[in-house]
């Protein structure tokens, strides 16, 4: 039986066939939460999967093709293409050259692929003459029609090829870094407190993007403005702003800074969250944070960082057999470009991609609703591509309700059920995830050591020990309730929390493999974190006493 | 559309058409360096005889049938007999045989000889180094004719064939040229590196030297005399006696294996005059090639010093560097791959 998804047919799963050609369906938890909207999978998601292909293709992973893709109740289920062994053979010579250039000079390549994106986008916006985010309403019905399909079909391509290409390339290289890590030194790099140390110290786009907000918030002191700054309601600090000279000509400033950094959203592709240049008073409580720090943490604690992972590099290649040394320094230092990517690329990847959606959709949005097309502007959600085509031109004169009537309905029921972990044989997940290291490079279950005696085991995931306040957060808009000196315990962490890292002493998180936002960030500051403790969010309440260390991966509640 | 091309004609822009051996014997014999008489048979020749005498349709038929997959080996053993016996089996098309042996006749002519013995030696457009025949010591036109379909044939021994199936390339054809050469009765043969292939230093030359055919050193059965020679001067900076248990000789047809005298074991089977014009040829086609050479000689005994000393084949060196780090990760990552 085929299972609707939206009347989106590509993805609808049948369920005799796809278990009997695939093995096994996995839920992807990790982006699938909560149920996705249709626009989300008909834009965003649709180039994701397009893009996994291709970058398989393209590079000639031996074991897979990529990843196919089912929506089960609107929840994404995925699933490797896996070669034969004949292929396998086949494609290894092509893989061989085209993984090369990636272990010579990582660096180059996302350079390369960076500078194509920020043209793609710059041209997108310059040659329609935008700026700002109210420059769209400028646009006529079919300018805006042009943007859209433009961002629909170039830029989203393009960007999903880029993303996977390198994606494939960091974790393939990532994770053979800790493959033979483990066979050098005989434990599990996630929980090896050396291994922390040898990747942290590089300064990411996410980094650059708080300093700047960090040196607005110290102009904001300077000007005599924590005044507005003090009350928790975001909109009223902007209303507070506004009422004053130098609040006005701050303001300038850090609108100028939104021009340039703003274009984010808090889910990539989604287009349902608004983005900060959208609405400015988003980041506003990022920098509230961050008046509480006198110097940028980063920059206090990069030297040490830096020196710390300089000494280990050291260190640890005294203990590398001569026979290896120098392959190992090789794939050290690709792991280390490709962990240092990892968070560079939300930035040009994910981020921006998204906002530029957002800022069309939304628009889309409010004129139909306007023309009386569909009820209320947010429900361009529950649209497909083309029925945005459909109607854009004769504006007003095609009725899409019907299309989201039955699509929110369905949305709406499925965000109250919780997904089903797979569907098909679980015996075979093991193998479908050891034919595409992407799937498990990304995935860290807990290193249970019973020996510890611990109240919740993770990933040892930034070195460190920590004992302090505990404070659960479990979204971004909660960050400013965050003190100096506690613990931050969330589900897991965006780019869009990098303030806190100013801020907190440590951090617990439930998800994150060794890749992830928060291991990456955690080491980037300096902070003991303990990744994928799974039920950290759960177990641990606001106020209570705990112990992180980061050392061994482990937490210990006291209090 | 040509068959047979005397080398002396040939130059290193004819690799497609007569393969690489006999183009750069033709490049050498243009730049007026020694090299053995003879004649190359396009490889056109080869697509010819396999089309006309249908060796090359029956060949077809019998692939047609068979699944060959690179790790079943034991198919491909039974499948390389069948077809080597197709394409020795077939007559040469008579104007094809006609324009070999009117080219062989011609090199009797010219030498002043009778059945005139010569080899006869593969030469792929592309380098297939130890991997089709080579036939020394062929006498006469009924011996020639059936040595070049030997070597025509062993595009289908069983090396050939796992390789270009593992490669993913055509089964039923690997058309090459044949070089047909004067033999060269050699006292003593070997190699010639213009750059230590070892530790890639360029100041240093390197010959490896038996007596006897090239074939023992090329193979590595015997171990050869070793001179190691400063570039610059020609001068030997390095000599260490082989143990030369063996070497090849010639037999009535063909060669075969002899045991190596006592004497000539303890004595250098090339003198340092020798070495040096040797080293200097090798800078000769080191320069005109513009990168390090690899080359096979032999030393004629019937002729004098400096004309005695003959090149046999050139080509670029592949000078021995350490595994680039970046290859073994690649390597260490295919390994791991799935596991």
């Amino acid at each position: 039986m085929l299972h609707p998804a939206y009347d989106l047919s590509f993805y609808e799963f049948d369920d005799e066939k796809d278990p009997q050609s695939y093995g096994v369906l996995l839920c992807d938890v990790v982006h699938g939460k909560p149920a996705m909207k249709p626009l989300y999978i008909g834009i965003g998601w649709y180039w994701y999967y397009s893009g996994f292909r291709y970058g398989s293709e393209t590079l000639f992973l031996p074991t897979t093709r990529g990843w196919d893709s089912r929506f089960i109740q609107g929840y994404p289920y995925i699933t490797a293409i896996r070669t034969t062994e004949e292929e396998r053979r086949e494609r290894e010579p092509y893989f061989r050259q085209k993984i090369k250039p990636f272990l010579q000079d990582f660096d180059a390549v996302w350079d390369g692929y960076k500078k194509e994106l920020i043209e793609l986008y710059t041209e997108a916006k310059e040659s329609r003459g935008l700026k700002d985010w109210g420059d769209i309403k400028r646009l006529t019905n079919i300018e805006l029609l042009s943007f859209f399909l433009d961002f629909t079909y170039t830029i989203n391509r393009k960007e999903g090829e880029i993303h996977m290409i390198m994606m494939m390339a960091s974790y393939y290289i990532n994770g053979l870094f800790q493959l033979m890590w483990k066979d050098l030194f005989g434990r599990d790099a996630p929980i090896d407190p050396d291994f922390g140390k040898l990747m942290s110290g590089f300064e990411n786009q996410d980094v650059k993007v708080m300093r700047e907000l960090w040196r607005l918030s110290r102009k904001a002191v300077s000007m005599g403005l924590e005044e507005a700054f003090s009350g928790s309601d975001r909109e009223e600090i902007l209303r507070l702003l506004n009422e004053n000279e130098r609040g006005k000509e701050w303001l300038e400033e850090y609108h100028a800074f939104l021009t340039r950094h703003g274009w984010r959203c808090e889910r990539m592709h989604a287009y349902d969250t608004p983005a900060w240049i959208e609405r400015p008073s988003l980041a506003l409580n990022r920098v509230k944070m961050l008046m509480k720090d006198e110097e940028f943490t980063f920059d206090t604690e990069r030297g040490r960082i830096i020196l710390e992972r300089e000494q280990t590099e050291k260190s640890v290649l005294e203990k590398v057999p001569a026979e290896v040394k120098d392959s190992f320094e090789v794939l050290m230092k690709a792991a280390q470009r490709s962990g240092y990517w990892s968070e560079d690329h939300t930035y040009f990847c994910d981020f921006y991609v998204g906002a530029l959606g957002r800022w069309i959709v939304t628009e889309f949005g409010r004129r139909f609703a306007q023309a009386g097309c569909i009820d209320s502007a947010e429900d361009i959600h529950f649209l497909h591509p083309d029925e945005i085509r459909k109607a854009a031109i004769p504006m007003g004169k095609v009725d899409l309700r019907p299309y989201v009537q039955r699509r929110k309905e369905a949305w709406e029921a499925n965000s109250k059920i919780e997904p089903v972990p797979f569907y098909g044989d679980i015996s075979q997940a093991q193998d479908v995830l050891k034919s595409d290291p992407t799937l498990s490079v990304s995935t860290q279950v807990p290193i249970v050591r019973e020996e510890l005696k611990a109240d919740l085991y993770g990933a040892a995931a930034a070195p460190g020990v920590y004992e302090g306040r505990a404070r659960v957060i479990m979204s971004a808009d909660q960050l400013p309730e965050v003190e100096p000196g506690e613990i931050l315990v969330a589900p897991g962490t965006s780019a869009a929390w990098t303030a806190a890292f100013s801020v907190i002493k440590g951090l617990v998180t439930d998800g994150g493999g060794a890749l992830s936002h928060p291991v990456i960030m955690a080491r980037e500051y300096g902070i003991p974190c303990v990744a994928g403790c799974v039920e950290g969010s759960q177990k641990i309440r606001t106020g209570m006493t705990i112990r992180i260390d980061g050392d061994l991966g482990v937490v210990y509640i006291k209090a | 559309m040509k068959w047979v091309v005397w080398i002396e004609k040939l130059g290193q822009e004819h690799k497609e058409l007569v393969g690489k051996k006999c183009a750069h014997l033709g490049e050498m014999a243009q730049m007026g360096l020694r090299v053995p008489s003879g004649f190359a048979l396009s490889v056109n020749a080869y697509k010819d005889f396999m089309r006309l005498s249908g060796a090359g349709e029956e060949i077809e038929k019998h692939l047609a049938g068979i699944d060959l997959r690179p790790e079943n080996l034991g198919a491909f053993k039974d499948v390389s007999r069948v077809l080597r016996g197709i394409v020795e089996s077939k007559k040469i098309p008579d104007e094809l045989e006609d324009s070999i042996l009117s080219h062989y006749r011609e090199l009797n002519e010219r030498l002043g000889m009778r059945d005139v013995a010569v080899s006869v030696r593969s030469a792929g457009a592309v380098s297939h180094p130890g991997q089709y025949e080579t036939c020394l010591n062929v006498k006469g036109e009924t011996d020639l004719l059936e040595k070049v379909k030997k070597v025509w044939s062993s595009t289908f021994n069983l090396v050939s064939l796992t390789s270009r199936s593992r490669h993913g390339l055509p089964l039923e054809s690997d058309p090459i040229g044949v070089a047909v050469l004067k033999m060269v009765r050699a006292k003593a043969a070997g190699v010639l590196f213009t750059v230590d292939p070892n530790s890639g230093n360029a100041s240093r030359m390197i010959i490896e030297a038996n007596w006897g055919l090239g074939e023992s050193v090329v193979s590595g059965n015997a171990r050869p005399d070793l001179l190691v020679l400063d570039k610059a001067t020609l001068k030997p900076v390095e000599k260490t006696l082989g143990t030369k248990e063996s070497y090849i000789g010639f037999d009535a047809l063909g060669t075969k294996e002899v045991e190596t005298p006592e004497n000539m074991r303890r004595q250098f089977c090339i003198s340092d005059e020798e070495a040096a014009e040797l080293g200097r040829l090798g800078k000769v086609l080191e320069e005109h090639f513009n990168v390090p050479q690899d080359c096979e000689w032999a030393i004629d005994q019937d002729l004098v010093f400096p004309m005695s000393i003959l090149l046999l084949q050139t080509r670029a060196e592949v000078v021995a560097k350490q595994k680039d780090p970046v290859d073994k990760v690649l390597d260490m990552m295919l390994s791991r791959m799935g596991t």
